[in-house]
């Protein structure tokens, strides 16, 4: 019974799929299948504290996304600055084990959630500029559009199949060029674009 | 993910995919592997690092000594790939091949990571270095023996130092495939071993054996001289290039015109055109004139093997395009007379009146005690007579492979037993250091300090500097520098005392010398700096002058063919293995041979006619066997080789220095015999006669191409025609 009933919800979770395909909408939606798997962090990270509570941009971390291929970890001298000045949480475990790693200058080995095979280059500088710069969006929406919705979750957890395909169907819309713009172009479709 | 997984198993049921699984799983979700991989963050991050881009850091290429200035793009503290240094006098940006494969130095799985006995068992540095002192102990300078491959900068300057501290004078510098006989010959014939050759200025290039755009000297430096020559930048019109060698080179077979001559007979052929020329009216002074009038074109036609026709044509357009350049290179002077071809090409230099004008004083860095000590193998005939006679209890050997590349005849293997302590200064465990009682493991040129001064400089003198590109991946390799400075503070550590390292003593000695090296009025910081900066210090030329000696040259008569031995073997260096001591890096056995386009193996060239003669076919392997020794190597039947020789390249066949390179073709050092260059001692590596036999196996020759000028696949892309039947004075 409960096996009959997932295999409907799946259906469901399909037919929305494909309408979100035909509707030009910006991200096709979940299915379960798009939820990676937990993954167990050296430090559980709420990312829900920092993106919601405190309504930190994102990219005060990822710094690097606006100029670099790779979004990038934030250095640990970055989290001291703030966490050096914040007594309230000094005593609680995760931040006693942050201390610990800059104490001992120990870098800290995060495992990959968003993990491309090593024949995929995904740009962030360039969707970074397509989409906050150009069309002044949001930047957490934007950088939902393949994360998800980061300020709900807390350890970082894969939320879209980041497959070809799916990477395909948003390339294939037509989006405006910037904000004002009439004009609208797609994505690239050539496979030196990601396969190089 | 137990969850998903039966998700998606009905998911492509319903779908009716479900016999496909495993094709749209490949090409599906399932490559993302979250969680499998790790990222590390930085600790403390500089403002100029940002992940994902790279930052470029200047150095100097150690793959050679050329000495050219690159440029490393370091990623997330990762050196990945070199550029040329565009402020490089010598490379001006470009690199080659070699040169590239310099990352893969670095990056080889089988470099050696720790000191170790020679026995295997893993040392601290401080006993390493500890044994090296005690087994010195008692031991008189005489002793006491280094051999290292070119050096110059200031290792050499330590190095000497440390000698002098032991009271040794037994530093040998060897280089098993250096231009040596020619650089004697230009001191004698010039008055400097390495003039500035000035192939963008000439009109007419001819070449007697010099792969100039392949292996020979500064190859990155005279390919972009030979692209502005081609364009006729200097010269008003598009240079002419003949190149002279019984084996076609990468520059051979570039040329307009290449001609076979009979081995060995360059100098006959270049005394032939003096004699030409005097008759065609140019001025030859009186004594050269009736040094060379034996040499009348029927003679030389007869003995070289080029028509008379040829020799005339090679004589006139010699004449009416000056200035032109005559060079003498490997080809040339690796015979027993090597010294009398090089003279004569040097003369017909002087005939044509070039010195001064495509022949030019040198570029020479205005501090002697960091220019480059060049040997050659008269240095590794010193060291191993040494050995021989039991003279040496301790020997050092760094950036010299003598037990691969020493000829069997020399038994350098045997006497090196003769010596009670022996110690390797090295990167990888090549047959040298697997001989050796103590490896002192190296870093990679990626991770050491160093300068280099090159022997070629054609203008802007300058000190090459290298710097690390990235951190040490192993943390018990040490440089060159580092190890030198230690060993010589046990002798004199007061002297010494003030440098904590390597480093600081390249840095103290450069800033020290800030006035003279252009840092004037800038404060030390600043201007060491600037240097790691530009990756090279420009010096100014110290004044070098050329002088034109012009002297008659005395050739000797031919030797007299040995039947038994019918063949000339005609070892051939090839632009991306040199001496072989890069063969372990798999870039270079993977890159096609230029001409060949073998990959990863030896070959026997040898000319159509020669091969019918011997009924060997392609990829027949057949043994080349000498008075001295014996190889076996597939056999590659290829139309730019004289017909009385094979040849076979150096570098490959060897036994201890890496999976890449092990058991891999043939080792041709070995089976050389022992013929020296009458004047200079060197070895004269064209003298090897051969014969060859058929062992009885084929096997498929690996290679790119068909033989060149083979069918074009029918395409008719480049017209033929027969050599004989092109007038170059005309074509020109
Ligand atoms: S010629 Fe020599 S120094 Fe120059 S890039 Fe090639 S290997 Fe390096």
């Amino acid at each position: 019974m409960r096996h009959i009933l997932r295999l409907s919800i799946l259906l469901i979770g399909l037919f929305a799929s494909s309408a979100s395909f035909s509707a030009d909408t910006l991200p096709p939606v979940n299915t379960a299948d798009d939820l990676g798997p937990q993954v167990d962090q050296p430090i559980e990270f709420p990312h829900n504290r920092h993106a919601k509570d405190m309504g930190i941009n994102c990219m005060y971390c990822h710094t690097y996304a606006r100029r670099a291929p790779v979004a990038g970890i934030p250095p640990l001298q970055k989290c001291m600055g703030c966490h050096n000045g914040i007594e309230s949480v000094k005593d609680k475990p995760r931040i006693k084990e942050l201390f610990k790693h800059w104490e001992e200058k120990k870098p800290i080995a995060w495992k990959k959630v968003h993990d491309l095979p090593d024949y995929v280059r995904f740009n962030h500088e360039r969707h970074v500029k397509r989409f906050i710069v150009q069309q002044d969006k949001p930047v957490q929406e934007v950088c939902g559009y393949c994360h998800g919705d980061v300020k709900e979750g807390t350890v970082a957890r894969r939320q879209k199949p980041l497959s070809m395909g799916w990477c395909v169907s948003c390339h294939e819309k037509a989006h405006p060029t910037d904000k004002t713009a009439q004009a609208t172009a797609q994505g690239p479709n050539d496979c030196w674009q990601c396969h190089k | 993910m137990i969850e998903n997984e039966f998700n998606r198993r009905d998911f492509l049921k319903v779908l009716g995919w479900s016999g496909a699984a495993v094709a749209v799983s490949g090409c599906g979700f399932t490559s993302v592997q979250d969680g499998a991989e790790t990222v590390v963050s930085y600790v403390e991050a500089n403002e100029y690092m940002v992940p994902g881009i790279g930052v470029y850091f200047n150095s100097t290429c150690a793959q050679c000594d050329a000495g050219c200035g690159i440029s490393g793009k370091v990623r997330e503290g990762r050196v990945l790939k070199l550029e040329g240094n565009a402020a490089s006098s010598i490379n001006r940006g470009r690199l080659c091949g070699l040169g590239q494969a310099g990352v893969q130095a670095h990056y080889n799985p089988d470099r050696v990571t720790e000191p170790r006995t020679g026995k295997g068992e893993k040392l601290d540095w401080e006993k390493a270095l500890g044994q090296v002192k005690e087994k010195l102990t008692g031991v008189s300078g005489d002793e006491i023996a280094f051999l290292t491959g070119n050096l110059s900068g200031h290792l050499k300057v330590l190095l000497g130092n440390y000698m002098d501290a032991l009271g040794s004078k037994n530093h040998y510098v060897y280089d098993a495939v250096a231009p040596a006989v020619v650089r004697a010959a230009n001191k004698k014939a010039y008055g400097s071993e390495m003039p500035a050759l000035r192939l963008d200025k000439a009109k007419v290039i001819v070449s007697f054996g010099a792969d100039f755009l392949g292996s020979w000297v500064s190859p990155v430096n005279f390919s972009q001289q030979y692209a502005q020559f081609r364009k006729g930048v200097n010269n008003g019109g598009r240079g002419v290039l003949v190149q002279i060698e019984p084996k076609m080179t990468l520059t051979g077979a570039n040329a307009d015109r290449w001609i076979p001559a009979n081995p060995g007979t360059e100098g006959v052929l270049a005394l032939g055109l003096i004699n030409a020329l005097g008759a065609a009216g140019v001025s030859v002074p009186s004594d050269i004139a009736a040094s060379v009038s034996a040499y009348g074109v029927d003679r030389v036609s007869k003995e070289t093997g080029v028509s008379a026709e040829q020799i005339q044509k090679l004589a006139t357009v010699l004449k009416e395009r000056s200035p032109s350049l005559v060079i003498a290179g490997g080809g040339a002077e690796g015979y027993a007379h090597g010294s009398q071809n090089a003279a004569a090409v040097a003369l017909l230099n002087q005939v044509l009146g070039n010195v001064g004008k495509t022949v030019e004083a040198p570029s020479v860095v205005p501090f002697p005690q960091l220019a480059p000590t060049a040997g050659g193998t008269t240095g590794l005939k010193a060291f191993n007579d040494g050995l021989a006679a039991g003279k040496f209890k301790v020997v050092f050997t760094l950036g010299a492979n003598p037990v691969y590349s020493a000829p069997a005849f020399m038994k350098l293997s045997d006497n090196l037993k003769k010596a009670s302590f022996k110690v390797a200064l090295t990167d990888a465990i090549d047959e040298t250091a697997a001989q050796a009682d103590l490896v002192l493991p190296l870093d990679s040129a990626m991770e050491s300090w160093g300068s280099l001064v090159a022997e070629y400089q054609a203008d802007d003198a300058q000190i090459g500097i290298q710097q690390p590109l990235m951190e040490r991946l192993y943390d018990n390799t040490r440089s060159a520098g580092d190890i030198l400075l230690s060993l010589v503070k046990q002798q004199k550590a007061d002297d010494y005392k003030a440098f904590e390292d390597y480093y600081a003593y390249l840095r103290g000695a450069v800033v020290q010398a800030k006035g003279a090296l252009g840092g004037a009025g800038m404060d030390d910081d600043e201007f060491w700096n600037t240097v790691l900066s530009n990756g090279i210090v420009k010096t100014g030329n110290a004044s070098s002058s050329l002088r034109a000696s012009a002297a008659a040259v005395a050739l000797p008569a031919a030797v007299a063919a040995d039947s038994a031995f019918p063949l000339r073997l005609l070892p051939y260096v090839q632009p991306s293995f040199r001496d072989g001591r890069h063969a372990n890096l798999p870039w270079l056995q993977e890159s096609p041979d230029p001409l060949t386009t073998i990959v990863w193996d030896s070959w026997v060239e040898m000319h159509p006619r020669t091969a019918a003669k011997l009924g060997v076919v392609e990829g027949d392997i057949v043994e080349v066997a000498s008075k001295s020794g014996s190889i076996k190597a597939q056999a590659y039947i290829f139309p730019g080789i004289h017909p009385d020789a094979v040849s076979v390249p150096f570098g490959n066949g060897h036994t201890t220095l890496g999976r890449y390179a092990n058991g891999v073709g043939a080792n041709v050092f070995q089976m050389l015999d022992p013929v020296f260059d009458q004047e200079t001692g060197e070895l004269a590596i064209n003298e090897t006669h051969v014969k060859i036999s058929k062992v009885g196996q084929r096997v498929i020759v690996i290679k790119d191409e068909g033989a060149a000028g083979g069918s074009q696949a029918g395409k008719k892309i480049a017209g033929r025609v027969a050599s004989n039947k092109i007038d170059l004075s005309k074509e020109v």
